[in-house]
């Protein structure tokens, strides 16, 4: 009898158990076909982009986009190519973003040091001034103004650079990395007889290199992506970066002229939606092709900023 | 000590603030004197300054009409819809990533779904005509294939608030997911041990552990959303409508709309009542909503 009870009893509790462990593997493939499912979703336009600026006009016309191509075709990229536009684009884009990225850099990287530099007394005075431009800004008529009509930088390539020099963010996060340096290093090298530009060039940049690379990393991706710039600024198409020019391709209606740059003549219908997807797949490239490194930088970032933001 | 002295004495360093001071002063507080074009009729010949004061006509030209409220309403309806789902979606995503115990399908699946975080809005709108448009748009396609009635969705307004939601969704579930992964690491391992111990589903440590422990990132992240909510999205709102009129009625934000006041109209005036509006806004309701952020965690504040 007792036995029989124990034995009913050790059976429900396994039960419950199987129950369980059952229950817990409907969860863990939920899991898996949740994230799975919406890591998909992220993915698939850049792959219909991609694959299909391969395909042929008629192609796309006639099926629409295809997950695989029937045949493949490099006309969109040929072009594309042939025209004098996407080379002076990329020329616009690529001098916007290394020369903003290093200026940019240096001048937070400089100006950082003092934000969080404990003998500079009006260093407070400082991060009041940079955080109340976070929180009140001048709006875009003032602004406007200043660039068109003040420093007269319309239609100029520092109307799209001078802009971003100094982005409020970045420099907090610089300034909260400068902070986890130890003071002494400091201290010792002003024994020494070092002054503060030698120990911030010669000292300082060289131990911060990896926030350095992480804040480079977003100025250089905010001027590649930015198009809010060349909207306002830049009517003349010749100083047109990559995202102007590819507005264009999706609003414009004389395509051959504007990417041709004159009066090249085509034998092959014009590629509309192959010249769009063929220009942001070399617009997007560069990123992609360094996603490994930029993405370790980005979450190295963000959880910084996150953590002090 | 006088101003001069600290100067003089620790003139290296404040040399090396020089750019940056003087580039947030010419940037930043010089064109702030735009504000005054609220109050002028402003004409290019006369510039700021010399322009006539005209009180507060600007202002009631756009508080009379019926599109302060309509452009107010569409920003904090869309920021709203972006913060909940947006914060709610990248939550989601970031607990059960931290689940997921196969650590090559977890790498490939953060790369991918950070990957929209990386291209610009003009990219986006690109993909998103590809996805909608009326003739060769892979959803009109899809429906036709099934027999179902194509569509025009670039003449229904009504359905992009949730087109817009979810094109945020897309774009920066990766990035705030990350945010919630670093809270998540940061939760100490002893809590999911002891829980197992006691015969704690997976579940039941979501819901008992990891949702409470993270509660005060999530609310923070909230809070500053919500501090920005009079400040739409310019790049993301013009980028993806740009100047397709059918669909301001419900996409039409105080950004787009001031923009368009100023490029389109070349009306100064009036673009400056809306900008200084909106920044007055603003500020109130970041001062009043960071006050609440640092009152739940003491670092999160922006000031």
């Amino acid at each position: 009898m007792e036995n029989a009870i124990q034995q009913v009893r050790s059976q429900k509790a396994a039960k419950i158990k199987n129950d369980r462990t059952f229950r817990e593997k409907l969860f863990v493939i939920f899991l898996y076909a949740f994230s799975g499912l919406f890591a998909l979703i992220c993915f698939l336009p850049f792959w219909l982009v991609f694959i299909n600026s391969f395909a042929a006009e008629s192609a796309i016309k006639k099926y629409g986009y295809q997950l695989i191509p029937r045949d493949f075709t490099l006309y969109s990229y040929q072009f594309v190519m042939q025209g004098k536009q996407v080379a002076s684009s990329y020329g616009v884009s690529v001098t916007v973003t290394v020369v903003g990225t290093a200026l940019a850099l240096l001048i937070t990287a400089m100006y950082a040091y003092v934000l969080a530099h404990p003998r500079a007394k009006y260093r407070n005075i400082l991060s009041f001034l940079t955080y109340f431009t976070m929180i009140f800004g001048a709006g875009l008529v003032g602004f406007y103004i200043l660039i068109a009509n003040w420093l007269h930088l319309k239609d100029t390539l520092w109307a799209l650079i001078l802009p971003y020099l100094l982005n409020p963010f970045f420099a907090f996060i610089m300034v909260s990395f400068y902070r986890t340096l130890p003071y002494e290093i400091n201290e010792a090298a002003t024994v020494d007889g070092a002054n503060e530009l030698r120990i911030f060039f010669r000292i300082i940049l060289p131990i911060s290199k990896p926030v350095l690379a992480t804040v480079a990393l977003f100025y250089a991706l905010q001027y590649w992506n930015d198009f809010f710039l060349a909207l306002m600024f830049i009517d003349d198409y010749k100083l047109h970066p990559l995202q102007m020019m590819i507005r264009q391709l999706i609003s414009n209606i004389n395509i051959s002229a504007y990417v041709g740059g004159s009066q090249t003549t085509y034998t092959q219908p014009l590629p509309t939606y192959g010249a769009q997807l063929a220009t942001v797949c070399l617009t997007i490239g560069p990123i992609f092709l360094l996603y490994p490194f930029v993405q370790r930088f980005f979450v190295k970032g963000i959880t910084i900023g996150a953590l002090k933001g | 000590m006088g101003i001069a002295r600290e100067i003089i004495k620790n003139r290296y360093l404040y040399v090396l603030a020089l750019p940056g001071l003087l580039f947030l002063i010419v940037f930043a507080y010089v064109p702030m004197a735009g504000h005054l074009i609220a109050f002028k009729q402003y004409r290019l010949a006369d510039g700021i300054w010399g322009s006539k004061w005209i009180g507060f006509d600007n202002f009631k030209f756009f508080f009379m009409g019926s599109d302060w409220y309509k452009v107010t309403f569409n920003t904090i309806f869309l920021n709203g819809l972006f913060i909940v789902c947006g914060l709610g979606i990248a939550l989601l995503l970031a607990i059960f990533l931290s689940e997921i115990q196969n650590a090559l399908f977890k790498k490939i699946a953060q790369s991918f779904i950070f990957m929209p975080y990386f291209i610009s809005w003009l990219v986006v709108s690109m993909m998103v005509f590809a996805f909608l448009n009326t003739t060769d748009g892979i959803l009109n396609r899809t429906l036709a294939a099934n027999g179902l009635d194509t569509k025009n969705w670039y003449l229904m307004p009504g359905i992009w608030p949730a087109v817009l939601t979810v094109i945020y969704v897309w774009k920066f579930a990766g990035y705030y997911s990350i945010i919630f992964l670093a809270a998540i690491a940061g939760i100490s391992g002893e809590y999911y041990e002891s829980a197992r111990i006691d015969g704690a589903t997976r579940f039941q440590q979501i819901i008992h552990i990891t949702l409470p422990l993270i509660r005060s990132v999530l609310i923070v992240l909230a809070l500053l959303g919500v501090g920005r909510i009079f400040y739409g999205d310019f790049g993301m709102i013009y980028g993806i409508v740009g100047d397709t009129a059918p669909l301001y009625p419900t996409t039409d934000v105080i950004d787009t709309y001031s923009y368009r006041a100023l490029r389109q109209l070349g009306d100064f005036g009036k673009s400056s009542a809306v900008i200084m509006y909106q920044s007055v806004m603003g500020l109130v309701t970041i001062v009043i909503f960071n006050a609440f952020a640092k009152r739940i965690d003491k670092d999160a504040g922006l000031f």
